[in-house]
């Protein structure tokens, strides 16, 4: 038996705890222990963190105020001379974003001042666009763009590749992301017959090399350069398109609206682009960045999205 | 021990009890349904089906309304009016009232799903009911209140049990958080909309004052009451110590409802109040872990036990869990742990591995020693009980393990900067890196669920069981006379 001499609930001539005495539903009772002396003292210790954390940081409200605590935190105000408060969170906010921001100020600086053919040939700074453009894309551009810049077909340009609908020039880029971009093509199933516009969507399927029916070509290649189709004023007469408006190259083998990488065979891809000639498209939406984003970070932007494609 | 029973079923009102106990089962197994496929949303979010009534916005609350409010809620009622009538050794005061609170409770956590699943939320957490259930709320407290207050005084003996004295805290705390937190304005009458009274910050710090006395009082202290009794009764044994439950009971009343601002640092709250909300966090340690030593010790003069009673290891691992968690819990008030693991998962597992290791266990203890008793009968198995026992011990490890780990991480990606001073991982990364934790956690909550099934099984087949052997014996009187 266990030796509870020195408990003093011990009733010294049997050596047993004692319980209180009560007895409630038959047999429940209750020792009458003392309270666990590594508990009174940690309950101790802790009320004594308390009171130093009270005395260190903002604590009791007092009348119209509070205990402002004896710790402080200086920053730098808008002139530029140092302030002092008592702890605070929104002036640990200021001086932890002053200080971060005071770190990255050389590249910033920088940045903005170097012209975008420079940027690349500079390793220093080139490595700090994409640390940190590859977190303005993510968290600005990749819901729609995805996060590897590879976009999804018949939704959002892939700005991996090679080819740029409005250009890929740095200038043009920055122009895209600042002002946004609208691409519109007419529905011709309005205005031409099912013939006309299977014809013409064998013509384009042959730009690309994909097997056709050959005898709707000529038909089709002949209504693209005509004044009925009139897809030569947007698509141009050698069929590789404008980028000052936004009209796609239809030669290179680059889909983005038709889904012909995903069709199954060659007739599916003359339909997938036999869809968009007769439904025309209007999605084709960017949104204007202008205001949203500053201009360093458009900048930022315009260096991290011309490296992932190449640029022109 | 049959005879005594039968003599107490006699005594005492059983058939409120027995209703409370079969809905805790029936909730529990609807919310842990739901809750495992909410989880298994977040991993496979196909199961969206792309339609409202099937998000995760509008499934959450079903589920925590269900496992709180409808499982521990009705386990509450269930074994509250168990306890206080047999440790007063008197009937439930106004059994037509208490009838009320079953049919009331229930109608409140049918209505809340519904709505919930229509749309209908305040958006104010754990308490998203709109103002007409709220109404209905508080008609059943004030009810649960007067029968429980007028069964305590008509009580046969001078000193009131200490199970008592928790089960009446939590009454009267949830009276006054859900009165204070649920003060709206309907749209009109005709309209379940409201708007809250209270607006910005204020509104919040009302929000999380009841929200942690919610946790507090009607998870931790209620349960507490539900562990004073069954574990000193299951044991056999004494309470440890009397003069500690006296001392850790008003410590954790007059702590806990000083603590909910711990929920808002590093927001719009005052720095004073994210403080207080801090350093009374850490002083509840001890208070809490106050309940936790009581059970242990008692438990401690029957280890042997363990070895073969189910039941003991569901109480024990649950005042474990307990310990745990109470431990966790001022650790991440602290500011500076806060900033890391603020809208993580280590918040989500934090609450699992007190509302799985702590809530669940200690009433699935609870009931698996009353039911039986209820019914006047045995456990229809007990090798059931133990498969029961490892699910939910395996699954309860497996959600707050992969909570811990995604949730560290997360805290850690959200924080990483690299050489530059940039964020080194955007947030969607950190979403990415979830995904093998997201469907860890969601196989850890069908363990959990596959128990409560077994347990469900296990209680119908026990209450068939006790049924027939009262109508045969009540044949075989009938026969003699």
């Amino acid at each position: 038996m266990a030796d509870n001499s020195t408990n003093p609930a011990t009733n010294p001539a049997t050596n047993q705890v004692q319980t209180t005495g009560h007895v409630w539903d038959d047999d429940l009772q209750e020792f009458n222990n003392p309270l666990p002396v590594w508990w009174t003292y940690t309950f101790y210790v802790t009320i004594v963190f308390a009171l130093v954390y009270w005395v260190a940081y903002p604590s009791w409200p007092v009348g119209k105020g509070f205990m402002t605590g004896v710790s402080t935190i200086t920053y730098k105000n808008a002139q530029g001379e140092d302030e002092t408060w008592h702890w605070n969170t929104r002036s640990k906010l200021l001086l932890e974003t002053q200080e971060a921001a005071a770190a990255q100020k050389p590249y910033y600086d920088k940045l903005a001042a170097m012209p975008y053919e420079q940027i690349a040939k500079d390793p220093d700074l080139s490595s700090f666009v994409v640390s940190a453009g590859k977190v303005v894309f993510a968290e600005n551009c990749a819901a729609c763009h995805q996060a590897g810049g590879q976009g999804v077909i018949g939704h959002f340009p892939n700005l991996t590749d090679d080819d740029w609908i409005y250009g890929g020039a740095s200038e043009k880029i920055n122009e895209s992301i600042t002002k946004g971009r609208r691409g519109y093509m007419p529905p011709y199933g309005e205005a031409l017959s099912g013939a006309d516009i299977d014809a013409l969507a064998n013509y384009v399927a042959s730009l690309s090399g994909i097997k056709v029916d050959a005898a709707k070509v000529g038909k089709g290649k002949e209504l693209f350069h005509s004044h009925v189709a009139a897809c030569f004023y947007c698509h141009n007469d050698d069929a590789k398109g404008r980028k000052d408006i936004g009209a796609a190259n239809l030669t290179d083998k680059v889909w983005l609206w038709a889904n012909v990488p995903g069709a199954a065979d060659d007739a599916a891809k003359v339909a997938a682009i036999r869809g968009v000639i007769s439904s025309g498209l209007d999605k084709g939406v960017m949104p204007t960045w202008q205001g949203r984003l500053s201009e360093q970070q458009i900048k930022l932007l315009t260096v991290y999205v011309h490296e992932l494609g190449g640029g022109k | 021990m049959s005879a005594t029973n039968q003599a107490a079923a006699g005594q005492y009102d059983y058939e409120i009890i027995k209703k409370f106990s079969v809905m805790a089962i029936v909730w529990g197994v609807v919310g842990m349904f739901v809750g495992v496929y909410i989880a298994s949303e977040l991993a496979w979010p196909f199961l969206n089906f792309d339609s409202p009534y099937f998000s995760f916005g509008r499934f959450r609350p079903v589920h925590t309304g269900a496992v709180i409010f409808g499982f521990g809620g009705s386990a509450l009622f269930a074994t509250s009016y168990y306890v206080v009538q047999r440790t007063c050794q008197t009937r439930l005061f106004a059994p037509g009232l208490a009838s009320f609170t079953f049919w009331g409770w229930q109608a409140v956590i049918v209505l809340a799903a519904v709505s919930y699943v229509m749309g209908y939320s305040q958006g104010r957490e754990y308490a998203e009911m709109e103002w007409p259930i709220d109404l209905l709320i508080l008609f059943v407290w004030v009810a649960y209140l007067v029968v429980y207050v007028g069964t305590l005084m008509q009580r046969k003996q001078a000193h009131i049990y200490v199970a008592n004295w928790f089960y009446l805290s939590f009454i009267l705390a949830t009276a006054l958080l859900h009165t204070f937190n649920n003060i709206a304005i309907p749209v009109n009458l005709f309209t379940l909309k409201s708007y809250s009274l209270f607006a910005g910050t204020q509104d919040a710090m009302t929000q999380w004052w009841y929200g942690h006395n919610a946790v507090g009082f009607f998870l931790t202290a209620a349960f507490l009451g539900m562990m004073y009794y069954f574990v000193p009764k299951h044991a056999g044994r004494p309470v440890y110590s009397y003069r500690l439950s006296i001392v850790h009971f008003w410590a954790l009343s007059f702590m806990y409802m000083w603590v909910g601002t711990h929920h808002l640092h590093w927001t719009a709250l005052p720095d004073w109040a994210s403080t207080l909300g801090a350093t009374f966090s850490i002083m509840l340690l001890l208070p809490s872990w106050g309940g936790m030593i009581n059970g242990i010790m008692t438990l401690s003069g029957a280890w042997d036990k363990l070895r073969t009673d189910p039941i003991m290891r569901f109480m024990i691992v649950a005042l474990s869990f307990y310990g745990m968690s109470t431990f966790e819990g001022p650790l991440m008030s602290l500011k500076d742990v806060n900033a890391l693991s603020h809208y993580t998962d280590w918040t989500v597992g934090h609450v699992h591995s007190g509302a799985l290791g702590w809530v669940a266990m200690i009433s699935f203890g609870s009931l698996y020693h009353m039911m039986p008793r209820l019914w006047n009968t045995t456990m229809y198995s007990v090798k059931l009980i133990n498969m029961h026992f490892w699910l939910a011990t395996i699954g309860t490890l497996m959600y707050i393990t992969a909570m811990w780990i995604s949730g560290i991480s997360q805290g850690l990606m959200w924080r990483a900067f690299d050489e530059f001073g940039n964020l080194q991982y955007s947030f969607v990364e950190s979403v990415a890196a979830m995904h093998p934790f997201y469907a860890m956690r969601a196989i850890g909550g069908m363990f959990f669920l596959t128990g409560m099934l077994l347990m469900a099984y296990n209680m119908y087949q026990t209450i068939r069981q006790g049924v027939r052997a009262e109508v045969a014996s009540a044949r075989a009187a009938a026969a003699t006379a």
